[in-house]
């Protein structure tokens, strides 16, 4: 990670940790404005920060993985793209991607947190195989949102990403189902009230699996694409795309 | 938490290159028949292997000095992912380019590299993996198979079984017990073993498609020099598990159904089924992401880390989505529509052979209970 990227992520973490996702009030977005976070992707001639894609990512994925109250992203990606706009679309569509990589994580963290903790049968869950398996299995849809996230990311800087959003949200939006349902199981009862901090990802992964193209959307979208572009072409092309 | 950091992957500048490279070869030598281009790597043409050879194509990370191309690890990681999407018959020599050279160049002594590692590189010398015994499967540290020293030599006694290739292998790396009475981890080594020496026997297993790729292996009163001992004495545990971190992340962990995607691809096209350009729009997402998973992995392994727990994701990952291929095209295809001929025979020949995806190389519950301590939960 390049130095100005990671002075963004130590800058941003502590803060979207301390507003978290009650912050809406107007003095919670005056904090984030005082930061200069809205003008992320604006260039630097402009008064802008100058980031590129990847510090977008950084800034997303974190905004995700602490459930950010305000929508952030939203507003970053509204200083570069026409409200309403093919492209617009498409850029949130990769901002939700990031935000759901982030929640995944976060997700993740809170539930092996907790089944290292909670003890039944005279041993943490953790111990407990089926347990093992089901976070394992989170494990690697959480790591699978999070490289998509990256590849859309790195697309983005590099040319149109039009192949590459939609791939990546699709695999992330995929990715929601097996995390919310094991995050959710593992917890227990405690999970469903409202005092514990699940909830505030959980119920964010689904509205975003919905946001900016669901499953059906985007895999009718890639696979008209893909299936246009014919058998012969589909790794030529993938690989063309990278390297 | 963050379960896997990718960055970007540099990419070498001749990639495009090497991939034309590549093709070329493959359409010229390559495998036909699209049912035998499924699962590739376990389709074993000596003759092919040997092509590769002469075109630099093996052992090219490997020193000058050994037959090698001093090639980066990237330039490989091309190569290879060219040669299982095209679906080349590349079995024969998998398992020597993939592990059993890296492990000899790291750890033989020089005997042993003069005379596999040269041999390797020009496709003249393929190798098997003797890990797994009738009771030792999962439970690797339980093998029985043992070598005790008689004077300059190595005796060895037991039996390997689902040994991928041994029929026509030249040499074996086996992990046996060298230490008599030892349990568990310990007292384990890594033996090399010509597998044309005297009391080696190999009876083929015939696979449930009726094929011949895996067999038992038996060794009676084998007779080995002193190098055949391969590494560290006692630290066979180790060392054979540090390669399999190696082999867990490679791209065929996740290509070894894309000739039935590509399939799909193709009959997609003709049909006008939205339910079918779905389906393909959804597999190209997980191609798209494991590729990236899968090559990040490499440049890790490239610029020396060991990413052990993001290959064990790619491996389960990848595995479960080679499985799941073929029962998606059979839910989506109706096989009664014409022209399904060749859609349907990949299909059924990948729904027979799937289930080995999540056995070989550790199975899935063994996997994911790796992923598991990974996180900290065991
Ligand atoms: C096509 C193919 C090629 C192979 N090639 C080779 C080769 O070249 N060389 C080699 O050495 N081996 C090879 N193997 C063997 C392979 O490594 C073993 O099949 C694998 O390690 C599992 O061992 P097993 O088959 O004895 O199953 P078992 O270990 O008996 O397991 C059976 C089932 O029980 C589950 N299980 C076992 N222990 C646990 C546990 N503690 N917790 C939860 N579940 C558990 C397993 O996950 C599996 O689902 C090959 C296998 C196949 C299918």
């Amino acid at each position: 990670m390049s130095e100005s990227r990671r002075m963004l992520a130590e800058m941003a973490d502590p803060l979207f940790a301390e507003l978290g996702p009650d912050a809406t009030g107007e003095s919670d977005g005056a904090r984030i404005d005082e930061l200069g976070l809205p003008l992320l992707l604006v260039p630097e001639s402009e008064g802008g920060f100058g980031g590129d894609w990847l510090d977008a990512l950084t800034v997303f994925r974190l905004a995700g993985y602490h459930a950010l109250g305000p929508d952030l992203p939203a507003q970053i990606v509204g200083r570069v793209a026409e409200a309403g706009s093919p492209r617009q679309f498409a850029l949130m569509a990769f901002a939700r991607t990031a935000q759901i990589a982030g929640a995944l994580d976060a997700a993740l963290a809170l539930s092996v947190g907790y089944v290292n903790e909670r003890r039944q049968f005279g041993r943490p869950l953790g111990k407990f195989q089926a347990v093992q398996q089901a976070l394992a299995g989170f494990a690697g849809e959480a790591a699978a949102a999070n490289c998509a996230a990256v590849g859309a990311a790195q697309a983005l800087d590099r040319e149109d990403a039009a192949f590459e959003i939609a791939a990546a949200k699709l695999r992330a939006n995929r990715a929601v189902e097996i995390g919310t349902t094991v995050a959710h199981q593992v917890h227990g009862a405690i999970g469903f009230t409202q005092e514990y901090g699940l909830h505030p990802l959980t119920r964010r992964l689904w509205q975003w699996r919905s946001e900016f193209g669901n499953d059906a959307y985007w895999s009718r979208e890639l696979g008209s694409k893909v299936v246009a572009a014919g058998a012969v072409a589909f790794w030529p092309d993938l690989t063309a795309r990278t390297g | 938490m963050q379960t896997f950091v990718t960055e970007a992957v540099d990419w070498p500048d001749n990639a495009a290159a090497l991939r034309e490279q590549v093709r070329a070869l493959v359409a010229e030598h390559g495998e036909r028949d699209p049912v035998r281009r499924a699962n590739s790597w376990t389709k074993a043409d000596p003759e092919f292997s040997r092509r590769l050879g002469d075109a630099g194509l093996l052992g090219m990370t490997w020193p000058k000095e050994y037959g090698g191309h001093e090639r980066s690890q990237l330039e490989r990681y091309v190569v290879i992912e060219e040669l299982l999407a095209a679906g080349a018959p590349v079995g024969a020599h998998w398992i020597a380019d993939r592990q059993s050279g890296p492990l000899l160049l790291r750890l033989g002594n020089e005997e042993l590299k003069r005379r596999w590692v040269p041999a390797i590189t020009r496709g003249e010398a393929f190798a098997c993996i003797g890990l797994s015994e009738p009771n030792s499967g999962s439970d690797l540290a339980s093998v029985r198979t043992a070598a005790r020293r008689d004077g300059d030599e190595w005796v060895l006694d037991g039996q390997k079984v689902w040994t991928t290739g041994a029929h026509v292998s030249h040499f074996m790396i086996a992990l046996v017990r060298t230490e008599a009475g030892s349990e568990r981890q310990q007292g384990l080594s890594q033996l090399v073993v010509p597998m044309d020496a005297p009391g080696v026997s190999v009876k083929p297993i015939i696979d449930l498609t009726g094929a011949h790729e895996f067999n038992e292996v038996f060794f009676d009163n084998v007779r080995l020099p002193a190098n055949a001992l391969l590494g560290v004495e006692g630290e066979g545990w180790r060392q054979a598990t540090a390669e399999l971190s190696l082999e867990r992340s490679g791209p065929e962990r996740y290509l070894s159904s894309m000739v039935l995607f590509l399939e799909l691809v193709r009959h997609a096209r003709t049909e006008n089924d939205p339910a079918l350009v779905a389906l393909v729009g959804r597999l190209a997402a997980e191609a798209w992401t494991l590729r990236l998973m899968s090559a990040s992995v490499a440049a890790k392994l490239a610029r020396g880390e060991d990413p052990a727990l993001e290959a064990t994701i790619v491996k389960d990952l990848g595995n479960s989505y080679e499985q799941a291929i073929p029962q998606l095209v059979q839910a989506a295809v109706d096989f009664g529509a014409a022209d399904t001929e060749v859609l349907r025979s990949v299909c059924f020949y990948l729904l027979q052979v799937s289930p080995s995806f999540s056995l070989r190389g550790g199975t899935r519950e063994i996997v994911k209970g790796i992923i598991a301590r990974g996180l900290g939960l065991r």
